[in-house]
């Protein structure tokens, strides 16, 4: 008797929960039109709402509504109103497809903004171009995002710079501004975005007459670091280049000074954050971080201070780039006069706007924008502290 | 030779992390004879509890400590009750125990990342994060201080299996859990002292780990590395547990200073299955005879 | 609903089946329970990729070869550790599955970390779905074939079919390695739907997620495991909405099944025309004490 109850209760579950799959879902985050009105514009988005990504993709789509809500306050897209729908994608790359495979076929979107990783990003472009939707990513830095074997993929976009230069820029700063010779790093073996950065800092810092003194990896998910800081402290580097995010920044700060280890920190853009002070202030007092801005910049803080005031939370990085994503096919929906996809997508090959990490201007052979400058920021008791623009060639 | 020296300290530290947590393990391993995987959200409910109870409520340390350890004791308890206690009585096949076991850690996990959030959380400095230095050595304070909390809470565990009544109860339990209910033994009773004895000690380990590093809801997934430590030991063995981790500590401290940082998982992993493969019960497990 | 966003999950959820059929007859017949499945499929999309883009070999052809290296690498880990009980052989296919990511992270001939973009989009429902019903057919055959049989009764009572005279190690490790090479293919047409591969791809939450399929579906139940392949790859498209929650409730599920029906969907009872009379047969004569109605 107690199996037929069982049976029973789960033959009940099986009927809601196919129930549910039956009946039309609702999109996570829908309708920020205000006024009823009779055309409607969809812009979507994807990216982390879940997961150890989750921070920063929370923040995008906070930003992009917040964005959108202003524009729509202003009269819209060419007098339409906008719809925002964010799909969330765990940062795992088949979730990412099946939400742009939704986006554009069942919500039917003019454009997407996202996501937060260049594995989802390089995953989705065969079903934009499928679907001839164009993409703007906020943080896929990985070059191959928008081109692969040389050729330009049509319809994949982004505001962000790319591991090349980002990598080439640390190592730049580091021997010819910095004077430092002897340098050693440590990344996140499991981690694209860490090896990209490894990857390229590595070459520019020997071709300017560097020397890598030491290589040591992690996985991610370690939170002990002292081996391989141990061995990088008997290679005695002037600086270690520390490419990946807070956590293990903090983290592996802290252990390096614990074991007397006195050399310059560097980082890339997975560093910024209060968490990262809260955590590791003195141990990375003077180090030094490549940045899409200054965090300081008088421009910088209309934004900031509005999203602090709507969502109560400080800006995260991410914040920025989707800010500059909207911007960017704000101004190709503009100049196409137009918000048919394809439209769009021709548009935003030649559009240039001014965004809050610099001059976004998109280059017809690469899809990224050109000739943007970084932000060297310094740590200076516990406040991240604008240095100057930085850029290599 | 300094450098050799620190390697091995740096080993000895991150082994007697994954001691305390293998422990855990082996404990339970040893009466149920199936691996507790939702040991690992215990321990990360632990450094929470710590946690809160460091800085909202801002108590002391010590108190902070046996309360957390103590909530985490309920906690496994409360497991225990709800998913496995209804398989104990069918009967079941220590697969469903696993299953069961996996459904905890994952619910353990993402309750916490839906309700606090998955952002890492830092416990307030209550030990000066300035290491001992002896010559060119560089020691943790709290790496000694962990060293001897985690030595007096596992002497105080020995003591109890080994000297008291109850102990002798659990290790005639281990022994042949239906002897011993023959022989009066309340088996049931005894199997949920051993899941509160786990609990308390997966609680210590988590505030000393959420102490050392940081605490995040990910924290379970670090204690598989305890979990293959206490494989190497020889499951159900806790002076097993223990070698076994400071081992795998120092294999993994040395593998990544002298061989290669970048395979250090690898190597790791080649040498735990040829140890398995030499001694298929690991270092000093016990033998069982087709239990399962 | 929009036929292209269906046609999408149906095809992850078809890709999804056939790792799970063959984890089903690891777990579900033979009793033998693997963290390394995530690591299989990678091996076989890794090599399926490296066969259809450098030896311009033809898909299906592609997908064999991608299937016999991951049975072959089951070899080599079988031979190893197939002898271990219990929780030992679980921590020996844990360590293979961490080791294949691992080594993929570090080969930069595949990308590495950063992942290997612009492999051919082949897999279409239409060869999905004639590999499933191949691989379902398959399975079917086996378990009802002495093989199959006798793995059943491995998963009963190990000692008991020793001492009968069953060749122990043997049948573990065939069935070891059909279930590889399923997941070797699974894993081929996965890289070829997505055109990219990351080893971040094949975490050992991949394998946890697949072993749970099968234990939702049911234990030695081939439509158990082919139901749950689908129901559990669309329901999290359909609480797309509640997300945060979504894995809260999944672990509390996995929980609930095992405490009341540790025997799944299907339990053991397998969907084939006989058995749907029998089972409408029994709501007619409730009275009646029904007899076995197969599978098991």
């Amino acid at each position: 008797m107690r199996r037929r109850i069982y049976l029973i209760v789960l033959a009940a579950l099986l009927v809601v929960t196919l129930g549910v799959a039956g009946c039309t879902p609702k999109p996570a985050q829908e309708n920020t039109a205000g006024p009823a009105s009779a055309e409607v514009v969809k812009v979507g988005w994807i990216g982390s709402l879940t997961g150890d990504q989750a921070v920063w993709g929370q923040c995008e789509l906070n930003t992009v509504k917040m964005m959108f809500e202003e524009i729509n306050a202003k009269g819209g897209l060419l007098g339409k109103q906008v719809e925002v729908i964010g799909y969330d994608t765990r940062g795992d790359a088949a979730e990412a497809v099946n939400a742009v495979k939704r986006l554009t076929s069942q919500d039917k979107v003019a454009a997407i903004i996202g996501p937060n990783a260049s594995g989802q990003a390089i995953a989705i472009s065969s079903v934009l171009e499928e679907m001839k939707v164009p993409d703007i990513a906020t943080v896929a830095t990985n070059p191959k995002v928008t081109v692969v074997d040389g050729n330009v993929k049509p319809f994949n976009f982004r505001v962000c710079f790319i591991d090349p230069y980002q990598g080439a820029v640390a190592a730049g700063y580091a021997v010819d501004v910095l004077n430092l010779k002897k340098a050693a790093i440590l990344y996140d073996v499991a981690d694209d975005y860490s090896q990209g950065l490894t990857e390229f800092f590595e070459k520019t810092f020997v071709e300017k007459g560097g020397e890598i003194v030491a290589k040591e990896a992690f996985k991610s998910g370690d939170v002990d670091f002292r081996p391989q800081l141990s061995k990088i402290k008997e290679a005695n580097p002037e600086i270690i280049f520390m490419p990946y995010f807070f956590k293990e920044v903090a983290l592996s700060a802290n252990q390096a000074r614990e074991l007397g280890i006195n050399a310059v920190l560097m980082g890339g853009d997975g560093w910024p954050s209060d968490v990262l002070i809260e955590m590791a202030k003195d141990a990375i007092e003077g180090s030094y971080i490549v940045n899409h801005l200054d965090f300081n910049d008088p421009e910088v803080q209309g934004f900031k201070d509005a999203y602090k005031a709507k969502y109560g939370l400080a800006v995260e990085l991410n914040g920025y780039m989707a800010y500059d994503a909207v911007k960017l096919l704000e101004a190709a929906v503009n100049k196409a006069n137009s918000v048919d996809p394809i439209t769009i997508k021709d548009a935003l090959e030649t559009s240039s706007v001014k965004g809050i990490t610099g001059q976004i201007t998109i280059s017809k052979d690469t899809h990224n924008p050109e000739g943007k400058d970084a932000a060297i920021i310094k740590m200076v008791n516990g406040e991240y502290v604008f240095q100057q623009k930085y850029s290599t060639k | 030779m300094t450098a050799f020296m620190q390697q091995i300290i740096n080993g000895l530290s991150i082994g007697s992390v994954y001691a305390l947590m293998a422990v855990g393990y082996s404990l339970v391993y040893s009466i149920m004879n199936f691996s507790n995987f939702a040991h690992g959200g215990v321990i990360m409910m632990g450094a929470y509890i710590g946690f809160f109870l460091l800085t909202a409520f801002k108590l002391p340390f010590l108190i902070a400590f046996g309360l957390a350890g103590v909530g985490t004791g309920v906690l496994a308890l409360v497991i225990e009750r709800i998913a496995y206690s209804p398989l104990r009585k069918r009967n079941a096949p220590f697969l469903y125990f696993i299953i069961s076991a996996m459904g905890a850690s994952i619910f353990l996990e993402n309750i916490v990342v839906a309700t606090i959030g998955p952002t890492f959380k830092t416990y307030p400095r209550i030990f000066s994060p300035e290491p001992i230095a002896v010559g060119n050595l560089s020691i943790g304070r709290l790496d000694l201080i962990m060293c001897v909390i985690s030595t007096i809470s596992l002497a105080a565990l020995i003591y109890v299996i080994e000297k008291t009544k109850v102990g002798t109860a659990i290790r005639a339990t281990a022994y042949s859990v239906r002897a011993s209910a023959l022989m009066g033994v309340n088996t049931d009773q005894i199997i949920m002292i051993v899941f509160g004895l786990g609990g308390l000690l997966g609680g210590i380990a988590g505030v000393l780990f959420g102490m050392k590093y940081t605490v995040y809801p990910q924290i379970g997934f670090i204690t598989m590395k305890s979990f293959i430590a206490a494989v190497f030991g020889g499951l159900g063995s806790l002076p097993g547990a223990v070698i076994g981790s400071i081992l795998l500590g120092i294999i993994e401290t040395l593998t990544s200073g002298y061989i290669s940082s970048q395979y250090r998982d690898l190597i790791a992993f080649a040498l735990l299955i040829f140890i398995l493969i030499v001694r298929p019960i690991g270092l000093m497990g016990k033998t069982t005879e087709d239990k399962a | 609903m929009n036929w292209f966003y269906i046609k999408g999950i149906l095809i992850l959820s078809g890709i999804n089946l056939l790792a799970v059929l063959g984890l089903s007859l690891l777990t579900g017949f033979t009793g033998l329970f693997s963290f390394g499945h995530a690591g299989f499929m990678a091996i076989g999309a890794y090599t399926t990729a490296v066969m259809t883009i450098h030896f311009h070999l033809p898909f299906m052809v592609a997908l064999g070869v991608g299937g016999l290296a991951a049975a072959l690498a089951s070899l080599i880990i079988g031979k190893l550790t197939l002898n271990l009980k219990g929780d030992y052989f679980c921590i020996a296919t844990l360590g293979l599955g961490e080791a294949i990511r691992l080594i993929l992270d570090n080969v930069q001939y595949f990308g590495g970390a950063r992942g290997w973009p612009g492999i051919p989009l082949h897999t279409s429902l239409l060869n999905v779905f004639i590999i499933d019903v191949v691989g379902i057919v398959f399975l079917a055959f086996l378990i009802r074939s002495r093989h199959g049989r006798n793995m059943i009764a491995i998963r009963e009572e190990e000692l008991a079919s020793q001492i009968i005279g069953i060749d122990v190690f043997k049948y573990k490790m065939k069935s070891l390695m059909i279930s590889a090479l399923y997941a070797g293919v699974a894993g081929g047409l996965y890289g070829h739907y997505l055109g990219f591969l990351q080893p971040k791809m094949f975490q050992i939450i991949k394998s946890t997620e697949l072993t749970i399929i099968v234990i939702f579906g049911g234990l030695g139940s081939i439509s158990g495991s082919a139901l749950g392949a689908v129901i559990l790859t669309a329901l999290p498209e359909a609480l797309r909405s509640f997300d945060k929650w979504r894995l809260v409730v999944y672990g509390a599920a996995v929980i609930f099944i095992m405490i009341s029906r540790p025997q799944g969907l299907m339990g053991g009872y397998e969907i084939t025309p006989t058995n749907i009379k029998c089972f409408l047969f029994r709501f007619v004569k409730k009275d009646k004490k029904h007899q076995g109605m197969g599978g098991r």
